[in-house]
């Protein structure tokens, strides 16, 4: 599966700023998207790629901190890099609690803003990254069988073959069977790693 | 008398007088009611004592008539007619009666024959009747005339209770009024201070708003010209520079840099009119001058304006800056009366007319806002009234007061739901016919 290149969306009712920092983003080899407003935003579609927002606060109609807070309400993971002609504290504090980037005052240095924007890719970069390895993981462990999640989770309690077949009233030549299947679904190279993602698989879902 | 419920004490003062009269009245004209012992007894001692004289007197006139008749021999009959006379005047009506009976009993014993003898000759009746009649009539008459005076006497006195009464409640009431005159005085002279207060007030809040829109005014075109600046060196900076990229990134920050000197110097403009002066004053520029100001916040809220503004408008006196601040209360009230209008294009419209019947400007600002109701449309012009969340209730009556100052009129028509129309009128300058 190869890559997309990885995309910036700029949002401000600004033109000349618009068209500005699309330029300046496109210099240095970025795709970028330029929007007039959150709803125009909202409607365009996004290409599954590495990304991140450059979002005016102040707008007309809906602002960014809007914006922000209904991507979160939608599950739409992107990393927003806000920008403001007037930045107040409380304003700062709300945006970086729901998972602002950064958070930049205009008029922004052009260096300053590409690297709050490469940061922002090479995060969700890595999120994406995480989160494709969580959800093949998560599709491993759902293609077992009832029985073999019994099992697993006997196994991964410490448990040995014989308690096991104790403890669920069988012989322990299924629960050999069952251990190996659940062994080879998981692609676990050892009880050791079935451990561990067992473990990651319970923190995510935890969160 | 209702007003003057509240007691003052010039008010006290006067009720005190009028009881100081009364019972002076009372004393003079109405006889003591005989509840004190002491002054009954003096008024009858004092009757007794009238008696006396009156018999006194009788009896001195019978006997200087009985002296004057020993050696002239004549009865001196006149001189009982004298002590009827005095004692009728001196003493009173009883007394002069007591006067009457007695000297004619001493007339019938000592003068009408037979002498010294209560008897009379049917021949001397005619006569000694005369005497007796002459006496009643007498009496009678200085009586008469004595009440006569008397209730004159009496007549005369109330009258001047009267006036004295009818003086004082004037005075009252006088005191009253101008209590009160000097009441409304204080109040007037309170309501000036805090109107005064309210306008200044007004004014830092207005700078305070002003600051921060033009804050965002100037900050918007330098992003602008700071981004596409940075774009345009990164595309010479790279190892094949795009001059296209840089150009057209060049072009759009000098057209920002443009854009911030243009706020700048409406900016200076609006600071080099500051101080306060009555002069001509072109309504028409004023208002497009306004709308350049709040074009910024119309934009952001999605809001066309729209100018109609008559050519042949002549100039009206007044002072720039305050008319302004109409015309940009006016305009902003009517923006953000449009805020939570999605249904329809939102739309502020400013008109500007000349009555030349009247010789007065018109000036109509009008948006398709939410628009107020009945009771609501009667207070916007009360202070601290406002129906936003934000704002102090300010912007609309200091506008009144200054249209007012300048001789106009400001007034509003508003549907709840359609929007508003605010206008006002102002005099035309003198000796220029548009």
């Amino acid at each position: 599966m190869k890559e997309q290149d990885p995309t910036v969306f700029i949002v401000d009712d600004d033109r000349e700023v618009r068209l500005g920092l699309e330029s300046l983003i496109r210099s240095v080899g970025l795709r970028a998207a330029i929007f007039a407003s959150a709803d125009e935003f909202m409607a365009a579609p996004r290409p599954d790629a590495p990304a991140c927002l450059i979002l005016d606060v102040r707008m007309p109609g809906q602002s960014g901190l809007d914006l922000q807070r209904e991507l979160r309400g939608a599950g739409i993971h992107i990393p927003i890099v806000f920008l403001t002609g007037h930045g107040d504290i409380p304003m700062t504090v709300r945006a970086m609690k729901e998972g602002a980037m950064e958070f930049l005052t205009k008029p922004v240095r052009g260096q300053d803003l590409l690297d709050a924007v490469q940061k922002a890719i090479a995060r969700d970069r890595t999120a994406r990254q995480k989160r494709a390895e969580l959800s093949e993981l998560r599709a491993r462990f759902d293609s077992l069988t009832p029985r073999e999640t019994e099992v697993l989770n006997l196994v991964v309690a410490g448990l040995l073959n014989k308690q096991i077949a104790d403890e669920l009233g069988t012989s322990e030549l299924t629960i050999k069977t069952h251990r190996a299947h659940v062994m080879e679904k998981t692609r676990a190279d050892s009880l050791a790693h079935l451990v561990r993602m067992t473990e990651t698989l319970k923190r995510s879902t935890a969160r | 008398m209702r007003a003057f419920g509240h007691r003052d004490p010039q008010n006290l003062r006067a009720g005190d007088k009028q009881v100081r009269t009364t019972q002076r009245m009372k004393g003079t004209f109405i006889s003591p009611d005989g509840s004190s012992g002491s002054r009954l007894g003096a008024r009858i001692t004092g009757a007794l004592l009238r008696y006396i004289a009156a018999i006194a007197i009788v009896a001195a006139a019978l006997w200087l008539s009985l002296a004057l008749q020993a050696p002239f021999g004549n009865p001196f009959w006149f001189l009982f007619a004298l002590a009827v006379i005095s004692s009728t005047w001196l003493l009173g009506k009883g007394p002069g009666w007591a006067a009457v009976a007695l000297s004619s009993a001493m007339g019938l014993y000592f003068f009408v024959p037979p002498y010294r003898g209560w008897t009379i000759n049917l021949r001397d009746l005619p006569f000694f009747a005369t005497f007796v009649s002459c006496q009643v009539i007498t009496s009678w008459l200085i009586s008469w005339r004595g009440d006569w005076e008397a209730a004159l006497r009496h007549a005369r006195d109330e009258l001047e209770v009267r006036v004295e009464e009818r003086t004082a409640e004037l005075k009252a009431a006088n005191d009253a009024l101008l209590y009160r005159i000097s009441e409304q005085k204080r109040a007037e002279e309170a309501l000036q201070a805090a109107r005064a207060e309210l306008a200044r007030v007004a004014r830092i809040t207005t700078v305070g708003e002003l600051t921060a829109s033009i804050a965002h005014e100037v900050n918007q075109p330098l992003a602008a010209v700071v981004a596409n600046a940075d774009a345009c060196v990164a595309w010479l900076a790279l190892p094949a520079p795009n001059l296209e990229e840089a150009r057209a990134a060049a072009n759009r920050a000098v057209e920002g840099a443009t854009r911030a000197s243009g706020v700048i110097a409406r900016i200076r403009s609006l600071i080099h009119k500051a101080e306060p002066q009555r002069g001509p004053v072109q309504l028409n520029q004023l208002i497009d001058e306004t709308i350049a100001i709040v074009s910024g916040q119309a934009s952001r809220s999605q809001v066309a304006v729209h100018l109609e503004l008559a050519p042949d408008l002549p100039e009206v006196p007044g002072d720039r800056i305050q008319l302004q601040q109409v015309i940009l209360n006016l305009a902003v009230n009517g923006i953000e009366a449009m805020a939570p209008v999605s249904s329809r294009p939102r739309r502020l419209s400013i008109r500007s007319s000349f009555d030349r019947d009247r010789r007065e400007v018109h000036v109509l600002v009008q948006d398709n806002g939410v628009g107020v109701g009945g009771d609501a449309m009667t207070r916007v012009f009360e202070p601290f009234f406002t129906t936003r969340t934000q704002g102090i209730g300010m912007g609309l009556p200091i506008s009144r007061s200054i249209i007012e100052a300048h001789g106009g009129r400001l007034w509003v028509q508003s549907e709840v739901d359609r929007g508003s129309v605010f206008q006002f009128t102002l005099p035309a300058a003198e000796g220029r016919t548009a």
